[in-house]
């Protein structure tokens, strides 16, 4: 067995960090989930166990579903480790103050209706923000980081996944929220047709809750 | 400010002077009566322009039984609020006289608190001719807390009684990353120290009895994005009662997940925003354990971290007084014909003109 060498922190995130590695000739990415000592251990461990071994599982079923994920090549769920496909392109969350307004429009609408395969397959991404979203050199849209991705969704479950990408919007990309939400929810429209009605009004109680009434 | 104008005053030197007093030659000291009463604490405190905090005082209702009426809040608040605006007015050794400026919490909160708090504001203000400014109640806790820690531009988790967000500023606004779907983290805690027994507010005393709980049992963890939601966990936690566990060992179990779920959310705002800086305020920011969680959770992003101190953590009059500030010398005031409450004031619905 070859010893696969780290080549370059490309991430820090919130729960995990990301290495690109060169190895057999191609690009991969080493997701690996560190222990944090400030939780509780039995929290920790059983977060970093059930969020690898979810991640994996729904990489794949949400590519059955017809939305691009990177493959998976090899998982330690004792060390928390994940390697797969490298999908060289840009961040969603990147993309917007480069492009003309017909292409924000165009990738929102396909943001929209990639969701909208995850939620007719009763999958939610559960984190669907426009940085786990990347746009590659042939303009091909992937969705990234399926950690807190569920299956068999309710309504509920639905709306959440929207009011999420609602919030993502209005807090990262406030000049463009208005267009890229209409577009994103034309997309989701698209794909799912009159189905999409409750999980949209469901997403507009949702927004309402956890404040002062 | 006050512009002191000499008798033989032309419009040019007045201009002139108004330009000295900009450009710092001279200086005045503001005064500014701050009235917080969005739920059921009510509170007033006077701080200078300078950031001073000169007196701070209020007094929480503490229901015999049960949560909190918002009818009887404004009672509590109509009732203790003249008083405890005079304690305020002497602990900070002036008379009203000196006040130049009234702010108040306009909103978010509960509608009769809010309206009791505003009607003594607008008193104030034409009784005493000064200017009036209304303050949304979430974005003060983050100015006083930017106050104390002399942070620019934080991650700001803001937990108590009936909020739990996390904010940070974008945009020429202070944005929620991520809030509770459903109950406030304080709420939560309350409701369960209900449950188990204890007095109002359960948070602190649930703290005590987490020190002694040896056995964690697991508990709905549940973030989506950004948010979270607190609901499963305390009818869970309910259920771990009922079965006979511990109270040390609920609270314990409690506290591990509910903290270890904001940390998560505090963590990914950091990853997303790339800031620096992590703030902790609300009531819920005098818990010892979230402080610890959270300090654990700058360090791991290598930002700097600071907790708000007891008397500017929870809700209380000083952090209006500190935001009315900043509005007003930016060139923000309130008419009272527009000062109605607003009881739903989302934070990102305000820009903010002084930053």
């Amino acid at each position: 067995m070859e010893v696969v060498r780290l080549k370059q922190l490309l991430a820090k995130g919130a729960e995990s960090v990301i290495f690109k590695i060169d190895q057999w000739g191609s690009p991969y990415v080493l997701k690996w989930r560190q222990p944090k000592s400030y939780l509780l251990k039995d929290i920790d461990s059983q977060l970093r166990r059930s969020r690898t071994s979810r991640e994996c599982k729904m990489l794949t079923v949400s590519r059955s579903l017809g939305v691009p994920t990177p493959a998976v090549y090899s998982i330690n769920l004792d060390k928390h480790m994940i390697l797969m496909d490298f999908i060289s392109g840009n961040q969603f969350k990147q993309l917007p103050e480069q492009i003309s307004n017909p292409e924000l429009v165009s990738l929102s609408r396909r943001f929209g209706g990639l969701i909208a395969l995850l939620h007719q397959g009763n999958v939610v991404h559960g984190d669907p923000t426009t940085s786990n979203v990347i746009v590659d050199n042939k303009s091909r849209m992937w969705i990234v980081d399926f950690g807190l991705s569920e299956m068999n969704a309710t309504i509920e479950m639905k709306g959440v996944d929207l009011h999420l990408i609602h919030r993502a919007l209005e807090t990262t990309h406030w000049e463009f929220q208005d267009t890229m939400l209409e577009s994103t929810i034309e997309g989701y429209i698209e794909v799912l047709g009159d189905v999409a009605e409750p999980t949209l009004s469901r997403m507009k109680d949702i927004r309402e809750r956890g404040r002062y009434h | 400010m006050m512009v002191v104008q000499s008798q033989e005053s032309t419009a040019d030197n007045v201009h002139e002077l108004v330009d000295y007093i900009n450009l710092g030659y001279l200086t005045m000291t503001l005064y500014c009566l701050g009235i917080e009463g969005t739920a059921h604490s009510f509170g007033a405190g006077v701080v200078t322009s300078e950031g001073e905090v000169l007196s701070n005082e209020w007094d929480m209702l503490k229901p015999a039984q049960g949560g909190i009426h918002p009818r009887e809040a404004s009672r509590h608040h109509s009732e203790l609020g003249p008083s405890i605006i005079k304690d305020a007015i002497d602990k900070a050794g002036i008379n009203f006289q000196k006040i130049g400026l009234i702010a108040f919490s306009q909103g978010p909160g509960l509608g009769p608190c809010l309206r009791t708090t505003a009607t003594i504001a607008r008193t104030l203000a034409l009784k005493l001719k000064v200017p009036l400014v209304g303050v949304n109640h979430c974005v003060a806790h983050i100015e006083i807390g930017c106050l104390e820690s002399n942070f620019n531009d934080p991650v700001t988790v803001y937990v108590s009684g009936g909020n739990t967000q996390v904010i940070a500023f974008a945009g020429g606004r202070f944005r929620t990353f991520g809030e509770t779907l459903d109950i406030a983290i304080g709420n939560m805690l309350d409701v369960l120290g209900r449950e188990l027994g204890m007095g109002f507010p359960g948070g602190p005393i649930i703290e005590q009895e987490a020190k002694n709980g040896t056995e964690y049992h697991s508990l709905p963890y549940s973030v989506k994005g950004m948010d979270l939601s607190y609901s499963g966990m305390l009818t869970a936690s309910k259920r771990l009662h009922s079965e006979g566990v511990s109270i040390p060992d609920i609270c314990y179990s409690v506290q591990e997940t509910s903290f270890g779920m904001l940390a998560e959310i505090a963590e990914r705002a950091i990853a997303h925003t790339k800031k620096s800086e992590l703030l902790l305020t609300g009531g819920v920011a005098r818990n010892n354990r979230l402080s610890e969680i959270l300090s654990g959770v700058a360090d791991r992003h290598e930002a700097d971290y600071h907790r708000v101190s007891p008397s500017l953590a929870g809700d209380q009059g000083a952090m209006i007084a500190w935001n009315g500030i900043l509005q007003y010398n930016a060139g923000e005031e309130t008419k009272v014909e527009n000062s109605h409450v607003l009881p739903k004031w989302r934070t990102d619905d305000q820009d903010i003109v002084w930053r």
